[in-house]
């Protein structure tokens, strides 16, 4: 039923931007109709240097991910578990934060050029503050009388860790996860686009100063489209990641 | 579950590790990387036409007879070009000449090398316009005054150039008001009425001109006949280093420029493959004109009417700066 009214939804969005343009509400020549963009789409497919771009992307995505989620899980639970240091980076991390990730360009050109490097620079940025506040969050909500159990009962840090701060940490790292993965592709695109670093993003900053607006718009849906496979994806890994979990089981049993 | 998390989490941290790893090795072989006496130098272009005879001079030998290898990397605009070449990203970039006088004035350490590409200095058939929309009631660039011109980029090199066309028509620039749009978006822009007249390059001009607008003024012609609009340029550093491979990279470019000049119809072919301007619109395109050797006389004329404007707060030493 959902993937019926989905498809609907989606079947009545394509046909109302290809009567738009062909109804003259926008110009055609800056705003193909859906067929053009698809013949488009389709000339992409079928150039090599494009399923390059889109490995390169895919690239700077999933690498930059992988970083500022290993890095974001090890830095929260070790800002958590040591009171001392949690107090002492607090503010700067709520200094460092809402910094936007694009703003560190220039520096990332300084760093690296427009290699792959300037794209996980701006990737990690962005992506790790979103791991990071969902672990300290998951750490706060740990149960104390489950904590407090845990040391009469002998266990050591590690153990503790391991027994009674995951588990509860886990959700929110998993909503940290999900967020971070569109993160890191939005800014993997940015950067490629504004940079130039080989990928996606610069093919449609290419077709963008070359006059070429249907490829232009055939680039952009193709960067829709793995935003919704990023998103499918990481609610998949979340749902098993969970099984166990009261949220997801209750989610399954309805 | 517990072990596929670990798992993810070493992985993770192995792969940081390896990029780490990698990122230092990498720097240091792309920096200048030599093998059998070539040298494999990295550009850093703009994938517009103007940059197409250095794509043909590789593609036809020029740069290998000089012991050169060049690695073009696109960049989008001068703004990752002039900090990459500083920082030894790149070895030699591409930027227009206003853009490397602002900076030599701000002491960054550029220095131009070869020419770069220059207006056709005829008037009407150039490769940059003022342009207004069909049938605007604006006749001149003196009826600029009060109206909201597109460049793309203020206070740089097409800013002057509109405000030489406004004052050569008799108009008071300061009048006009500048709005900062890139080039691919003026065409829409000028077709929506958002904007009233727009300073626009090929491949853009092409478009605009086949919406019907009409060409008020050539401004690049307006500031200097045969102005030279970009040139290619190195750090100071890099030149005082590696004075061969600059003397290579000169000579090789002004080799391009002149068999680019020569043969527009591979030019058009070579654009083709670094640029998605489709077939329609390049056929169209009017080219620019790459001549060997930079005017300096034109871009004496550039700094002054820079440094009438207000773009430079000190003086940029053209001495220092040019080849």
């Amino acid at each position: 039923m959902n993937t019926a009214l989905g498809a609907a939804g989606l079947a009545a969005f394509l046909a109302l931007g290809e009567a738009v343009p062909r109804l003259g509400i926008v110009k055609e020549r800056y705003f193909p109709p859906t067929s053009r963009i698809a013949r488009a789409l389709g000339d992409q497919i079928t150039d090599g240097a494009f399923w390059t771009d889109l490995g390169d992307t895919l690239t700077g995505w999933a690498l930059g991910l992988m970083i500022a989620v290993g890095a974001g899980i090890v830095v929260g639970v070790v800002l958590s578990v040591v009171p001392y240091l949690r107090e002492a980076t607090a503010s700067t991390i709520e200094f460092l934060r809402p910094i936007p990730s694009v703003a560190l360009i220039p520096l990332a050109v300084l760093l690296y050029g427009t290699e792959l490097r300037s794209v996980l620079l701006l990737v990690v940025y962005a992506s790790f503050w979103q791991v990071l506040i969902q672990v300290m969050y998951g750490v706060r909500d740990v149960d104390p009388v489950a904590e407090e159990t845990a040391r009469s009962y002998g266990l050591g840090t590690w153990a503790r860790i391991r027994h009674v701060l995951w588990p509860t940490a886990l959700p929110y790292v998993m909503t940290g996860v999900r967020l971070a993965a569109a993160v890191a592709l939005i800014l993997t695109v940015t950067a490629e686009l504004v940079i130039g670093a080989p990928g996606l993003g610069a093919r449609i900053a290419v077709a963008q100063t070359s006059q070429a607006v249907p490829e232009m718009y055939a680039l952009i849906v193709v960067t829709g489209l793995l935003g919704l496979i990023v998103n499918v994806g990481a609610r998949t890994v979340e749902r098993y990641a969970l099984a166990w979990h009261q949220s997801v089981r209750g989610e399954v049993a309805v | 579950m517990r072990r596929l998390l670990a798992g993810i989490a070493t992985g993770a941290l192995m792969v940081a590790a390896t990029a780490c790893g990698s990122s230092g090795g990498g720097g240091a072989s792309g920096k200048n990387a030599s093998s059998g006496g070539t040298t494999t130098v990295k550009l850093g272009v703009i994938p517009i036409v103007d940059v197409a005879p250095v794509y043909l001079g590789q593609e036809k030998g020029f740069y290998a007879k000089h012991g050169l290898k060049l690695s073009m990397t696109t960049a989008q605009g001068g703004a990752a070009i002039v900090p990459g070449v500083v920082s030894g990203q790149f070895q030699f970039g591409f930027s227009n000449m206003t853009s490397l006088m602002i900076a030599q004035s701000n002491g960054v350490p550029v220095k131009a090398i070869a020419n770069g590409v220059a207006s056709t200095g005829v008037a009407g058939a150039d490769f940059g316009a003022i342009t207004v929309k069909k049938g605007s009631a604006i006749r001149t660039a003196k009826d600029l005054e009060g109206r909201k011109v597109a460049v793309n980029t203020l206070k740089n090199i097409n800013e002057t150039a509109v405000r030489e066309s406004v004052r050569k028509a008799g108009g008071d620039p300061s009048k006009v008001t500048f709005v900062e749009l890139a080039f691919d978006q003026m065409p829409a822009a000028l077709d929506s009425g958002q904007i009233d007249a727009a300073m626009v390059v090929e491949p853009a001009l092409a478009t605009v001109r086949s919406q019907g607008a009409t060409e008020i003024a050539s401004s690049l012609v307006d500031v200097a006949k045969d102005l030279t609009v970009a040139m290619y340029f190195t750090s100071n550093q890099y030149a005082q280093q590696h004075p061969a491979v600059v003397k290579d990279f000169q000579e090789a470019t002004a080799e391009s420029l002149a068999y680019a000049d020569a043969h527009p119809d591979e030019v058009r072919q070579i654009v083709t493959t670094y640029t998605k301007i489709p077939a329609a619109v390049l056929a169209k395109v009017t080219l620019p004109k790459w001549p060997a050797e930079p005017n300096k006389a034109s871009i004496e004329t550039l700094e002054k009417l820079g440094e009438q404007d207000g773009l430079f707060k000190t003086a940029p030493d053209l001495g220092k700066l040019l080849p």
